[in-house]
């Protein structure tokens, strides 16, 4: 996120898009809701009829997958309305003749071809979006699992610089991170190409610089693979041992059956996690970690907000922090791991992590956390990026053109799945099923369904249906509900009973290797 | 009537530990006040009222009530001698009414082996906590009339310290306690009370929501409002002093081995009232807010009020905390505009 997530009450206007905020985010959800009750404007991008659309202003509501045509729809009645931020534009971005050459063939009428979104409606919402004073973009998985993630991202991006809404308090562009600490994970390099703060690997002197840290020699200068570009090295046996920490594949990856045999490919599959998960029951050897209450460290969330958290019970059986695995496992390997506590890799992180450079364990202890960049030990942190400069120095716009979904619907597979989460439920389920308050919540799986669509195939609220596509199918009951718009049906990932996954298209992004969950043909019956 | 010198509080504390799991108010590393187990490094005097109410000494949010090993049952429900120390009017009231609640129909036992030999310390209040309180308009504060074994009235240096109670009578037997004569005490607690109650403000829309309710004109249009902008976290429930709700689970570990827990739950959640075929007689958020609103401004019990108000207490957590502001203030005040005019 640029801006902080108490920024949210103060803006004028929300523009959220592939995000269901109060059921995935409800404390920036709440926040927007309580924006709107004292007059701030939502405009909601979403095919389905989430919670938050009670409070839109407008609910555009696209075909799936064709949110590039819409941002640049929006794009080109802000710059042929001269809505645009033209001292922005000329003092902190460049390339804007090339977005504007890109983005002129989406007129109204061609962009409501494409997505449904009526020209109408279009021009009010790009007239409301660059008007606004302090405009806030928010998107979530929405926007990124699709194979034009990456470009979906950019097109955010650049209407935010477009119009200037970005590098001032409750004015930016916020991508709402999913788990507590999958900021932190990815600003620790968990990412194929980069080091800690995103230094990449490609860079020598950052390769030099951590070669001194960690006393070794001949860091590799290429990105790694991603999670589907192992698993499909796997699959053709140039992957030989996969170590997985906290995520279950065999539930959460595309095209399921592939991923099977993936793991069973391998050499050595080593799974940590606190529960026996799905993966875990496949792994050849299984390391107990120790879970949030049983451990000290920090997460990193949505807000780049470092927050310390303390031991409060001890970690039962054989169970231990995860440092403390990793730190063994190098001692075993030969490597040095001279750490007996959090606080001192925190210390090595701060060594080496320009944005991590003023947080410590004991300015941590004291506050309610920092927020990145922080680069000495008197910076306060950062509540909101890029007000003076972009990381790069000036924005650069880089716009895409609208290309179809990866995976057309035909007669066999008439509808369109599209997948995500419900409020009671997390990820794969290996935590939140086991709490029986929510499992009572939230017990099974369900597919919706409109109700037009539901009528013609005689399907009725929980009759059991199949729910199939080119590559697998499953069983479950049916949700008959407008909040789906006709000919798209909607079901989570967190059922292992209904494991919607063996359904979904592996297809990825170039990019970012994100794969396209939220978009594959299917076909629905009802059982007999 | 007896006097206590602040200064020997955490000595007094100390000296209660050997008998008693002391709960008292406490300053974390971030300068928050919590209530919890007393330490003398955290304790402090200076605490205004704390997030949680004190009804986790009688109902925990989550208790092993009984185990199952190898096929034997084996009761697992704690007992407990809590003294929760200087607890706020309001809050004394909302055990009261928890209390009540759970001795209804029978006693829940697990309730009365951590109550029955409880003491509770009330430290009457000088004036509003914060702008959410509205105990003078519940008659819940700001002082205790009843469910306290001792109340402590501020004075500055000293705590002048009302009996409540024969247990409570008995604890002020130490030497940390000093007799004052009766009726210079009842003057400067008179005083203390007066001063008090003023400070506090009513809120006139408790009893115009609560007419209104009785008197039957639909609220539909509040409980549709308020019922969109919902998240159903459930903080309400789990921060009200009198919300006592809970749920029942078994954790089957093995065939012969397990577990029955007890937990927090709250009546915002949809499966609180769903029936085994699937069908929900409180089918929207809207008609389950209406129902826990109306549960405490309308359907109260008598007997379990404690002959107050209803079965609000007025401590204003719920305002405080709800994210998208339906606290009691706010859903009375949506009635009596919204409905009464």
């Amino acid at each position: 996120m640029t801006n902080s997530i108490c920024e949210f009450e103060d803006a004028d206007l929300f523009l959220v898009t592939g995000s269901n905020t109060t059921a995935q985010h409800p404390l920036i959800g709440s926040r927007i809701i309580n924006a709107v009750e004292r007059g701030a404007k939502l405009i909601l991008i979403d095919p389905r009829e989430i919670p938050l659309a009670a409070f839109a202003e407008l609910h555009l509501r696209q075909n799936i997958g064709t949110d590039i045509a819409v941002l640049n729809g929006l794009m080109n009645v802000i710059i042929e309305e001269n809505l645009y931020d033209r001292q922005f534009v000329a003092d902190r971005t460049e390339g804007f003749e090339a977005l504007k050459a890109a983005v002129s063939r989406y007129t109204p009428a061609v962009v409501e071809m494409i997505t449904g979104i009526s020209a109408a409606d279009l021009t009010r919402a790009a007239r409301m979006y660059a008007r606004a004073d302090k405009a806030m973009l928010a998107y979530a998985m929405g926007i990124t699992q699709h194979i034009t993630g990456t470009d979906n991202v950019k097109a955010c991006a650049n209407i935010a610089m477009l119009t200037g809404h970005v590098g001032r308090p409750s004015t930016g562009v916020n991508p709402l991170r999913g788990q507590n600490n999958v900021q932190g994970a990815c600003d620790m390099g968990g990412l194929p190409g980069v080091f800690s703060g995103y230094q990449p690997v490609s860079d020598e002197a950052a390769r030099k610089k951590f070669e001194r840290a960690w006393g070794v020699e001949g860091l590799p200068a290429q990105a790694g693979l991603t999670l589907g570009g192992m698993l499909e090295a796997g699959r053709k046996g140039a992957l030989k041992a996969l170590y997985v920490m906290g995520e279950n594949p065999r539930i959460s990856d595309p095209n399921l059956g592939s991923v099977d045999l993936a793991l069973s490919s391998l050499d050595l599959l080593i799974v940590q996690d606190i529960f026996m998960s799905e993966t875990a029951a496949l792994a050849d050897v299984v390391l107990p970690a120790a879970c949030f209450a049983e451990k000290g460290g920090t997460y990193t969330n949505t807000e780049r907000r470092v927050q310390l958290t303390q031991r409060a019970v001890t970690a039962p059986g054989q169970a231990r922090a995860d440092w403390e695995i990793i730190a063994d496992l190098c001692r075993r390997c030969g490597l040095e791991a001279p750490y007996t506590h959090p606080g001192q890799i925190m210390e090595e992180i701060r060594s080496v992590t320009p944005s991590y450079g003023g947080i410590t364990h004991e300015r941590l202890s004291k506050t309610y956390g920092l927020q990145w960049p922080c680069p000495n030990r008197e910076h306060p942190g950062t509540a909101f990026l890029h007000s003076a400069q972009f990381t790069r120095g000036k924005g650069s716009f880089q716009p895409s053109d609208f290309t179809p979904q990866g995976e057309a619907t035909d007669q066999d597979f008439p509808f369109t799945l599209t997948t995500g989460r419900i409020y009671c439920q997390f990820h794969t389920g290996t935590m939140s099923r086991r709490v029986d308050l929510l499992e009572r919540e939230a017990p099974e799986p369900l597919v919706e369904i409109h109700p037009e669509d539901a009528a013609k195939l005689g399907i009725r609220k929980n009759d059991l249906v199949e729910v199939s596509s080119r590559r697998g199918s499953i069983r479950l009951k049916a949700d008959v509900t407008t909040r789906v718009p006709r000919k798209v049906l909607f079901t989570t990932f967190h059922f292992h009973e209904a494991q919607v996954n063996l359904l979904t298209n592996p297809a990825c992004d170039r990019t970012s290797g994100i794969p396209e969950l939220k978009e594959c043909a299917a076909a629905i019956r009802r059982c007999p | 009537m007896k006097l206590l010198a602040k200064k020997d509080v955490p000595e007094l504390l100390q000296a209660w530990s050997q008998r008693y799991e002391v709960l008292s108010p406490g300053t974390t590393e971030q300068a928050d006040c919590i209530f919890g187990a007393f330490s003398r490094d955290s304790f402090t005097l200076s605490y205004r009222k704390p997030p949680m109410p004190p009804k986790a000494a009688l109902l925990p949010p989550s208790q092993v009530i009984f185990t199952i090993e190898n096929g034997r049952y084996a009761d697992a429900a704690s007992a407990g001698r809590t003294l929760l120390f200087g607890i706020r009017a309001c809050d004394a009231m909302g055990i009261l009414q928890a209390k009540s609640f759970f001795q209804r129909d029978g006693s829940d036992s697990y309730v009365s082996r951590r109550s029955d030999e409880s003491v509770i310390i009330v430290n009457a209040c000088s004036g509003p906590q914060n702008e959410t309180c509205f105990c003078t308009t519940m008659h819940s504060g700001p002082y205790a009339d009843r469910g306290f074994d001792l109340q402590l009235y501020d004075m500055g240096e000293t705590f002048l310290v009302e009996e409540g109670s024969a247990r409570g009578a008995e604890l002020t037997g130490s030497q940390f306690f000093f007799a004052i004569g009766d009726a210079e005490a009842a003057g400067r607690i008179r005083t203390f009370r007066q001063k008090a109650q003023k400070a506090i403000p009513s809120v006139p829309e408790v009893a115009r929501a609560m007419n209104i309710l009785k008197a039957g004109p639909s609220c539909d249009s509040v409980w549709e409002r308020l019922g969109k902008k919902c998240i159903m976290c459930g903080g309400c429930a789990y921060v009200c002093p009198t919300c006592t709700c809970f749920t029942v689970a078994d954790r089957v570990h093995t065939a012969m081995n397990g577990q029955r827990i007890r937990s927090w739950d709250a009546c915002l959640f949809s499966g609180f009232t769903r029936e085994a075929s699937g069908h929900n007689p409180r089918p929207t958020q809207a008609s389950r807010l209406k129902r826990r609103h109306e549960h405490k401004l309308l359907y109260y019990n008598k007997i379990d009020t404690q002959a107050m108000v209803c079965g609000c207490v007025g401590c204003g957590r719920c305002s405080d905390y709800c994210p998208v502001h339906i606290g009691t203030l706010e859903v009375v005040k949506s009635i009596a505009e919204q409905v009464g005019q």
